[in-house]
């Protein structure tokens, strides 16, 4: 009906934020204006200053890029899972605590002896049960899920404490310690990168010949081969730099193996889909028959996993399981606001778990950036503040029904 | 007011869908107070009543939205449950909801096979929830049902049904209950957001389904739409039936008065 010149600059950002990749281009564009600031801007800055001898250049080294992506890996790991319940308009504040919980209870079962992947499993089993115990009770006894996950929040950093009675609890297992450790040599990991690539592309492409033959519209060429260089691109980049310092390390394989199998199931089976229901219109998706109340207990159920998860991935990056780490730091807000600026909607039904990967890149870069800067704790906190505030406000405006009639 | 129901019962077809004292309360609201109700394949049956008489509740307790505190349900004369919104589908029972019930962020094809979303062969081995969508047949079925009922102002099934017009989500909503294997369609209020030509192609819509031999309910406030679509006509008045007419037998100004003052004309009926 509109007529495309008559789009507002909001109308366009809408339309832009609906879209399958648009949905990357806010969260792409503050991760490179992080960058440019971090890497280009202050070391320029310093040069003209003729300060030279200054440690502000080391930002977009290979090295900094590395530690960047593995501190940045707890925290995407958390939002990845956040990310489900948020879809259904949900929230949870205890994802940390339980990745504190299984962290600490997997460093004290290897300690006791128990082989590495038995540990690992029991504690992902017991992440699974503590997010389902409060999906249960957010849906079948009704409690806003902010209130039963602040409880769990609390009860869990407690739990954590009981566990780790001194705080800290160095871990040594080597299966435990390998996720962090082992390395994909470097031809594998580029020719891993490549058939990840070449199969997006093939996936791609095979998909609009279908929408062809099946007389459905296609997307421009520019829209298909756009998306299949960029991604290329940056797959490779990323390969290419971890390769120059050490390789890619198997954890983030590992991330993003797992995110892209929760990226999947969210968009495209119709578990997925439903989650998107509920988050859009719950009542609608009760009626036309979803189960509603389980679904919610399957999304907790996740988000316990996934902090489970990032409790082993914790463990085995820092090598040592302790209380500020996980349950009474800032990880909680940190992946919470990872989802939140990767473009997830706090309001339900938008998002996806690849944004939160981006989310946590930016986060994760801010904090590197402002400590290569030497920036005081409290500089940190304010500035991230500043920006998870700014992404919500990009999510409330931009938010397709905030003006009901168009 | 019994008496009076079944005499006009026996006039009518043999009923495909039909409930007996249908009960329904919500805390203290008295909803629904002993409701009968009934529709033939091959006829349009109006529900018609003042504000708050009980319309809407009655549909989704027979669309499985709400479950009835007491009362029975026959299809076919066969005792059957509806207990849920899946049991009123597969009794093949379709709803367009007076407030559409659509989800906004989601594109129009995926809110025309949500809940039956359908899946690709050949990955039995997973559960269903867990199967790859198959988004292409999705888009190809809401195309077709888009076409059928001429919605002609809709360029895209991949557009977020949260950027539609008023008129455009009820065509959707219509086309999802129209587009499915059913045999029972009940519609509320579904031209309450539309202009006078759209209005005229849901009049159609449902014409075609009396044609099709489906039996279809119709709820609306509009006498000339349902003396124009209706073969009978049933009054609610504060959750109890009133009585039902044969849309032949009666005209709007007795159905108006039965609706506001329900027994008060018992004299007109004899007509
Ligand atoms: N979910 C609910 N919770 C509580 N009360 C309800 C609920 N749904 C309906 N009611 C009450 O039941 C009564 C009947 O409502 P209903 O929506 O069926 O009326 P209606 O005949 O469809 O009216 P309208 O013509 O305005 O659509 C009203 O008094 C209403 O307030
Ligand atoms: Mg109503």
């Amino acid at each position: 009906m509109e007529t495309e010149a008559k789009l507002s600059f909001l109308d366009r950002f809408r339309a832009l934020r609906e879209t399958q990749f648009g949905s990357f281009v806010p969260v792409l564009l503050a991760l490179a204006a992080i960058w440019g600031y971090f890497g280009l801007a202050l070391p320029l800055f310093d040069l003209l200053t003729g300060e030279e001898e200054t440690f502000r250049a080391i930002f977009l080294s290979p090295r900094n890029i590395y530690n960047l992506f593995m501190q940045s890996a707890v925290i995407a790991t958390l939002a990845v899972g956040i990310t489900v319940v948020l879809l259904l308009g949900d929230i949870d504040l205890s994802a940390a605590a339980t990745a504190g919980v299984c962290a600490a209870l997997l460093g004290v079962l290897v300690l006791a002896g128990v082989p590495g992947w038995t540990a690992c499993l029991i504690v992902m089993a017991l992440g699974t049960f503590m997010g389902v115990a409060q999906g249960i009770l957010v849906s079948y006894v009704g409690i806003p899920s902010f209130v039963v996950t602040l409880a769990g929040l609390l009860g869990f950093q407690g739990l954590m404490q009981k566990i780790l009675p001194t705080g800290n609890l160095n871990v040594g297992n080597d299966f435990v310690r390998g996720f962090a450790r082992v390395l994909i040599p470097d031809m594998w990991g580029l020719a891993l990168g490549v058939l990840v690539v070449v199969a997006f592309a093939v996936a791609n492409l095979r998909q609009q010949a279908q929408r062809g033959t099946r007389g459905l519209e296609r997307d421009t060429p520019f829209a298909v081969w756009g998306q299949v260089i960029a991604f290329g691109v940056m797959v490779i980049a990323v390969i290419l730099i971890l390769n120059s310092y050490r390789s890619l390390p198997l954890l983030l394989v590992l991330l993003v193996g797992i995110t892209a199998l929760l990226g999947w199931i969210t968009t495209s089976t119709p578990f997925g889909r439903s989650l998107f229901a509920v988050g859009g219109n719950a009542e609608s998706a009760r009626r036309v028959g979803m189960k509603v109340k389980r679904i919610r207990v399957a999304a907790f159920g996740i988000v316990g996993l996934m902090a489970a998860i990032g409790g082993i991935f914790g463990a085995s990056r820092f090598g040592s399981v302790s209380y500020t780490a996980f349950a009474g730091g800032s990880l909680l807000l940190e992946a919470i606001g990872a989802a939140v600026i990767g473009g997830t909607s706090l309001f339900g039904g938008r998002g996806s778990v690849w944004n939160a990967i981006l989310g946590a890149l930016v986060i994760g870069s801010l904090g590197n950036g402002l400590d290569l800067t030497g920036a005081s704790a409290a500089d940190k906190l304010m500035v991230s503040g500043a920006i998870l505030l700014l992404a919500v406000a990009i999510d409330a405006v931009s938010r397709a029904d905030a003006g009901s009639e168009r | 007011m019994t008496s009076n129901k079944e005499m006009v019962g026996q006039a009518a077809p043999p009923a495909h869908l039909s409930v007996r004292g249908i009960q329904k309360r919500f805390g203290g609201v008295h909803a629904l107070k002993g409701v009968n109700f009934e529709v033939a394949r091959g006829e349009v049956m109006a529900l018609v009543g003042d504000n708050g008489a009980g319309k809407s509740t009655l549909m989704k307790v027979l669309a499985g939205a709400h479950i009835a505190d007491e009362g029975q349900f026959y299809l076919d004369d066969k005792p059957v449950t509806v207990a849920s919104p899946n049991d009123a589908t597969d009794l093949g029972i379709q709803i367009v909801y007076q407030d559409l019930a659509l989800c906004q962020n989601l594109d129009v094809a995926a809110n025309l096979s949500l809940g039956d979303e359908p899946v690709k062969s050949g990955w039995g081995f997973l559960p269903r929830l867990l199967r790859p969508l198959d988004i292409l047949e999705m888009e190809v079925k809401a195309r077709k049902a888009i076409d059928r009922l001429e919605v002609r102002t809709l360029q895209s099934v991949r557009a977020k049904v949260g950027g539609l017009s008023g008129g455009q989500r009820q065509a959707i909503a219509i086309a999802r209950a129209v587009g499915a294997e059913s045999s029972v369609v009940m519609l509320d209020e579904p031209t309450a957001a539309l202009g006078v030509a759209q209005t005229r192609q849901v009049l159609e819509v449902v014409k075609r389904l009396r044609e099709t031999n489906h039996a279809v309910v119709y709820i609306s406030h509009n006498m000339r739409d349902i003396f124009e679509v209706s073969d009978r006509i049933c009054v609610l008045r504060h959750g109890a039936n009133v009585t039902t007419y044969k849309t032949s037998e009666t005209d709007p100004d007795t159905i108006v008065a039965a609706m506001t003052r329900g027994l008060d004309n018992e004299a007109k009926n004899g007509n």
